[in-house]
């Protein structure tokens, strides 16, 4: 059937490719030029262009820094500590044991739920007056006093980078896991034969094998990280004064909170520029064209 | 000495695992029991953890002084039409992509996966003007357009992997035997299928029953509102009623759950093959 050409598989096509275009690439260009407007909903009659003035106003805002440091906090711990306990999680189920299917079960199950779930539940384990964690950490005597762990400008971002690992550890584990089982057993009884020793066939089997799926992983995690901002939203809504901010929910409160559309769309441009380049630097830094056509 | 080396490999293993299971299953312990709970026993420093008294009281008020009943009709609705359009346009996509060529397939691909780097939030504000001028705001078929196209490039490369699995043999063999080209697509490729085309609907309805950032741009009034955004309203009061909360929080979890427990391992496969091999 290969063989064939004709006409049908763009009609096949058609709908997806026409959906892809009205509500994701001319939206995605035209955020462009609402970069460069007075767009407030607040201000129906100023709409108009007015040049760079969204990113002046943008960029010299006080919070503006601190948020860029969040953002970046924010994407190397939180993928940083998913891809390490993933890692570690996929190891331990690689091997068939009896009762792996049920704990592989449980352990993805924080993938099929919601982050507004994840959040509220959070919010509540961490509550300082009636929550258990504060509570627990007391009666076992690690903590004096009750750690204010969303309400202190220090530990908000912290607080919800924590929880956003625990959100995000299934996904790295799902996909290392399948790669990892797609090794041939072979391998790892020639190298036992070789004599190889634990290590040895961990960095030279297991993980050599599965680098593309590290890499691939890795940067649409990054990109999803970067770009999530509703935990953010449900555990601080950025708060308390911006601390637990990064440039996707800041992006977001600017549109929804103050509905000043050019400026959220001038933190958006800006946002987008920086995954460009991230993107771009980490495809050379590891030869991702060369990691298997995907 | 191999013996040894084994036996603490399966003990770590284990050890590691139920670490996991403890950091996962724990919150939700808490959700849960936190929902049965009555005001007082909630509201209380000296923290029950295995509760004394269990009572319904909290979904009985969320079930009666809330929209929840509404919420959920919205959630159920949407999450519906974007799982069942979403999986018959990746059924189509996948197929042309699977078992045709033709001029510019490799950009069509390509294309879908350079969608997968654009955040979400990142088009959100020009499709709020967009839908504000064709009159799609406040509206739940708006709400599923939005989430079919989140949805779509992930669904059909994954798709794809799903037709590329099975021999086209099959299929011509169908075609010899008299079949038409579509009556042999919809009775021998399909039905062998089915698990793939249940993974993909899945993963669309979750993503939509689950999404919260979009629903809250896009919906204003109470009547369209999903059960995320009902209750985030609810959260961001600071008087908040936490056995409340905690009853739509499980509410909201259920069907998720039901559907992750029925397709868990297909997902997990699909998922794999989707992303890894494309």
């Amino acid at each position: 059937m290969k063989r064939f050409r004709s006409k049908e598989p763009y009609f096949m096509l058609a709908p997806s490719f026409l959906l892809l275009f009205i509500f994701l690439i001319y939206p995605l260009l035209s955020s462009f030029l609402y970069a460069f407007q007075s767009y407030k909903l607040t201000a129906p009659n100023d709409i108009g262009f007015n040049g760079i003035a969204n990113f002046k106003a943008v960029f010299q805002d006080a919070n503006f820094g601190m948020v860029l440091r969040n953002s970046f906090l924010w994407v190397v711990l939180t993928v940083g500590g998913q891809f390490v306990l993933g890692f570690i999680l996929a190891l331990a189920l690689r091997k068939p044991f009896p009762g792996r299917n049920f704990y592989q079960a449980i352990v993805f199950l924080p993938w099929a739920v919601s982050s507004f779930v994840v959040g509220l539940t959070f919010r509540w384990l961490l509550n300082a007056e009636y929550g258990p964690v504060n509570d627990l950490l007391m009666k076992w005597g690690i903590i004096e006093n009750k750690i204010y762990f969303l309400s202190d400008p220090n530990l908000a971002l912290y607080t919800v980078i924590l929880t956003m690992i625990w959100y995000g550890v299934p996904f790295f584990a799902i996909m290392l896991l399948a790669a990892m089982q797609s090794i041939p057993e072979d391998l790892y009884e020639a190298a036992s034969i070789d004599g190889a020793g634990i290590w040895s066939k961990f960095w030279h089997i297991t993980f050599s094998y599965i680098k593309q799926t590290i890499v691939l992983t890795l940067l649409l995690r990054t990109i999803w990280v970067f770009a999530a901002a509703d935990l953010i939203y449900i555990m601080t809504a950025g708060g308390p004064a911006n601390s637990s901010n990064i440039l996707s929910s800041y992006m977001f409160m600017k549109a929804y909170a103050t509905l000043d559309y050019g400026q959220a769309s001038a933190i958006g441009l800006f946002f987008m520029a920086l995954l460009i380049v991230f993107c771009y630097l980490f495809m050379r830094a590891t030869k991702f064209e060369k990691a298997g056509n995907f | 000495m191999i013996r040894t080396q084994r036996a603490l490999i399966t003990i770590s293993r284990v050890l590691i695992l139920t670490m996991f299971l403890l950091g996962v299953l724990l919150p939700f312990y808490w959700l849960f029991i936190t929902s049965l709970k009555p005001k007082l026993d909630i509201l209380t420093t000296d923290i029950q953890y295995w509760p004394k008294n269990f009572t319904l009281d909290n979904y009985r008020v969320l079930w009666q002084s809330s929209n929840f009943d509404v919420f959920l009709k919205n959630s159920v609705l949407v999450s519906l039409g974007t799982g069942l359009f979403t999986t018959c346009f990746a059924i189509l996509g996948g197929y042309a992509l699977a078992r045709y060529k033709f001029r510019g397939k490799q950009m069509a691909v390509y294309g879908l996966l350079l969608t997968q780097m654009i955040p979400g939030v990142m088009v959100m504000i020009p499709t709020v003007i967009l839908f504000s001028k064709i009159g799609l705001m406040n509206n739940l078929g708006g709400l599923i357009m939005i989430y079919i196209v989140g949805n779509i490039p992930f669904c059909l490369i994954l798709m794809r992997s799903f037709f590329d699995r099975i021999p086209v043999d099959l299929e011509e063999a169908a075609l010899i035997d008299g079949c038409s080209k579509l009556r042999a697509l919809f009775r021998v490729v399909l039905p062998i299928m089915l698990p793939g085309i249940v993974a993909t609907f899945v993963f669309a309805f979750i993503g939509a029953w689950n999404e919260l950032l979009c629903a809250i741009m896009f919906i204003s009034s109470d009547e369209f509102k999903t059960i995320p955004v009902g209750l985030s309203m609810f959260v961001q009061n600071y008087d908040v009623n936490w056995g409340v909360m905690t009853a739509g929080a499980v509410m909201a979890l259920v069907p998720s759950l039901i559907m992750f427990a029925i397709v868990q391992r297909f997902v997990v496969d699909g998922l794999t093959d989707g992303a890894v091999k494309g």
